[in-house]
């Protein structure tokens, strides 16, 4: 039975130009989506081709690991989603579900906007990566880290619910880890990292369920 | 023989597991939690650096031990003592006021476990690794600031991204000066360097335009871990950029610090001093308070001067005295009202819970900068060195403390006045309470009468970070 090891290095092709459209995409989708199956897929995804891209620059294991606990972080954000829509769906709401399924993929005004400027940010990474490439890491992955840091920030920029904040964390994170691991391969600051965003997941679905909790009761200065 | 730094490091954690489990008795956890913070703040005070001491059983301590953890050490320095010894009795302060205020305080275990991670933050080598342990302490105080049943805190939120944010400067930095190190005539080295650590402490200290997540956390959180944030995790931070600061003589020598430095600490006074007294919840005002607070201590570093420094140590060592006062009212007076604190909704409040209000206002006094408080003793004499080399940033100051005192006015304003049928019915507060809001403010009281208590151990402090001349 092959391990994961023999699973990445066999998709290795990928870890090029591919790998960076493949994160344009799922960065696109997390910016866009309101919908949190397509979210956790699309960060199963997102991790996946990071990981691609992370085994140019450190041991295929290691690169392994930090898929590994980015798999993790989504499991969290599963069994979280999850159980807070089961606590919000209630009877009445199973009546009228097809029409809103219906509509789910109608294009509504916020996800324009969002897509719009999701397209933005990207022109601005595509530039930001040609005219300032990052040291120590090849062109594609200077502009995969723009777009997972300009992505990133705008998701945390154009929401307040705590799973898309903590999506957008997550996804500059790990713009900024790919990067950074060219700089500092060491294990420790590997390790740290990874603590660092399992617990930005922790933190956002610990948040996440106190929204359910207390339905979604946010304050207004 | 141990080690002191390990004991530093392990022994809050530790205590933090066995008070998580006794967390329902809520005075026994308080009272250990106090017990473990004042012990390790006075051992940090007292024990020296440079020879072991005997404790129980023939077994020896030493202090100044270096010890090494998969490769990085970690070193007790001069000014890391003193740093540590506040932040260990700061806490104790904290715990000691959650006690009777706070009816389910998970601030007792997630405070003396931050307490651990900010300790090594302190401690560690190379200084890389402080930013990693100050992020992990930002994720971690989430669970605090959470209320447990209340409304969702955009505080943490906030805090949690303002602090990841200011992650990668921090790291790349480090990076950068070890090529530096390596290439000594690049010099753009040291200006991206700098560029991206004074980006990153702006977003860690709050300064305007990153200061949203001060008011935020202050807001809708639980009051005194919202203290904690803004006196333990932001001094920690404080403490890092002296750090820094000492480490890097060419960061303060860079011909732009001062100005910088100033230019910040002047935009959070300004927006700090507007927007106070526009404030209609008394959650927001505490925030923009401190953010006040947080400026003058820049104006203060800014002055490139051993006194300036002095200052800016006095004020995160008297700020705790005002914030938590103002933290405990806080939270008495949201918790006789629904978790409402809009000033329309406290109306005639104050008669149900003097003691609430009383805390509230003596804090607010305290934050303001007003006389015969804590407050006072450095803001005075910031006001004073300001006078002569730039009275512009005295009078903005002196108006931003005004802008606080109109706020905290209209709060008393609205405690205090006449209503004959409140709806909401309110237990009265305990004698133990009042006994321990008294001696928070006695404290509060007796530190703005007798600055010299505290002034000697700022000056300490800042002589340990030898930056600047003296």
């Amino acid at each position: 039975m092959p391990t994961l090891v023999d699973l990445l290095a066999r998709v290795s092709f990928l870890a090029a130009m591919p790998a960076v459209a493949g994160i344009f995409v799922t960065a696109s989708l997390l910016v866009v989506s309101r919908d949190w199956r397509l979210n956790v897929t699309a960060l199963i995804a997102q991790y996946f081709f990071v990981v691609l891209l992370l085994t140019r620059l450190i041991r295929l294991e290691v690169a392994a690991v930090k898929g590994l606990t980015g798999w993790m972080i989504c499991m969290v954000f599963y069994l979280t989603e999850r159980r807070a829509s089961l606590l919000e769906q209630s009877p009445a709401s199973n009546s009228a579900s097809s029409p809103q399924r219906w509509h789910r993929w109608v294009i509504s005004a916020r996800a324009s906007f969002c897509l719009l400027a999701g397209l933005l940010v990207s022109v601005a990474a595509y530039t930001a990566a040609l005219r300032m490439p990052l040291p120590e890491v090849p062109n594609d992955i200077t502009l995969a880290c723009y777009l997972l840091a300009g992505l990133g920030l705008l998701l945390i920029g154009l929401s307040e619910n705590p799973m898309q904040v903590g999506l957008g964390l997550l996804t500059f994170l790990s713009g900024f880890d790919l990067f950074y691991v060219a700089l500092e391969p060491s294990l420790a600051v590997a390790g740290l990292l990874g603590a660092v965003s399992f617990l930005i997941a922790l933190a956002t679905a610990y948040l996440r369920a106190a929204q359910i909790t207390t339905g979604d009761g946010v304050r207004q200065p | 023989m141990i080690a002191g730094p390990l004991v530093l490091l392990v022994l809050p954690l530790l205590m933090a597991g066995v008070i998580y489990l006794l967390l329902r008795w809520t005075s026994i956890s308080a009272l250990l939690a106090v017990g473990t913070t004042l012990a390790l703040g006075i051992a940090v005070l007292t024990l020296p650096l440079d020879q072991p001491v005997h404790i129980w059983g023939g077994r020896q301590i030493a202090m100044g031990e270096v010890v090494t953890i998969f490769g990085r050490e970690l070193v007790l320095e001069q000014s890391d003592r003193i740093a540590m010894a506040f932040l260990f009795l700061t806490s104790a302060g904290i715990f000691f006021l959650a006690w009777r205020i706070e009816q389910q305080p998970l601030i007792l275990p997630m405070g003396l476990g931050l307490l651990s991670l900010l300790n090594g933050a302190l401690l560690i080598r190379p200084l890389v690794y402080a930013a990693l342990l100050i992020e992990i302490a930002a994720a971690l105080s989430v669970f605090a600031l959470q209320a447990e049943g209340g409304v969702l805190t955009r505080g943490g939120l906030r805090y949690l991204s303002f602090t990841t944010l200011a992650l990668p400067g921090l790291l790349v930095t480090h990076w950068l000066l070890e090529r530096y190190a390596l290439t000594p005539n690049d010099t753009d080295l040291l200006r991206v360097a700098a560029t991206l650590l004074a980006l990153s402490f702006a977003l860690l200290l709050g300064v305007v335009p990153f200061h949203t997540w001060v008011p935020a956390v202050t807001s809708d959180s639980v009051p005194l871990a919202g203290t904690f944030v803004l006196t333990i995790c932001n001094g920690a931070v404080w403490f890092l950029l002296l750090d820094f600061l000492k480490t890097y003589p060419w960061l303060r020598s860079h011909p732009r610090f001062e100005s910088l430095v100033y230019m910040a600490g002047i935009a959070m006074v300004i927006v700090g001093g507007l927007l106070a007294p526009s404030q209609r919840r008394v959650g927001p005002l505490m925030g923009y308070a401190a953010l006040i607070d947080s400026g003058s201590a820049l104006i203060a570093l800014g002055l490139n001067s051993g006194a300036g420094l002095t200052l800016a140590v006095l004020s995160l060592m008297v700020r705790p005295f005002g914030l938590i006062l103002m933290a405990a009212g806080l939270s008495g007076l949201r918790a006789r009202n629904g978790g409402d604190d809009a000033f329309e909704a406290l109306r005639g409040l104050g008669w149900q819970a003097p003691w609430s209000t009383a805390a509230l206002i003596f804090g607010g006094l305290s934050v303001a900068g007003l006389p015969v408080s804590a407050g006072f003793a450095w803001r005075w004499a910031l006001c004073r060195a300001l006078a002569s080399s730039s009275p512009g940033a005295a009078l903005w100051i002196l108006l931003a403390s005004a802008g606080v005192m109109a706020g905290v006015w209209r709060a008393l304003w609205a405690l205090l006045a006449r209503q004959k049928d409140r709806s909401v019915p309110s237990s009265p507060e305990g004698w133990l309470t009042a006994v321990v809001i008294v001696v928070a403010i006695v404290a509060c009281v007796g530190i703005g009468l007798f600055p010299q208590i505290v002034a000697p151990l700022a000056d300490r402090l800042a002589a340990a970070y030898t930056f600047v001349g003296r």
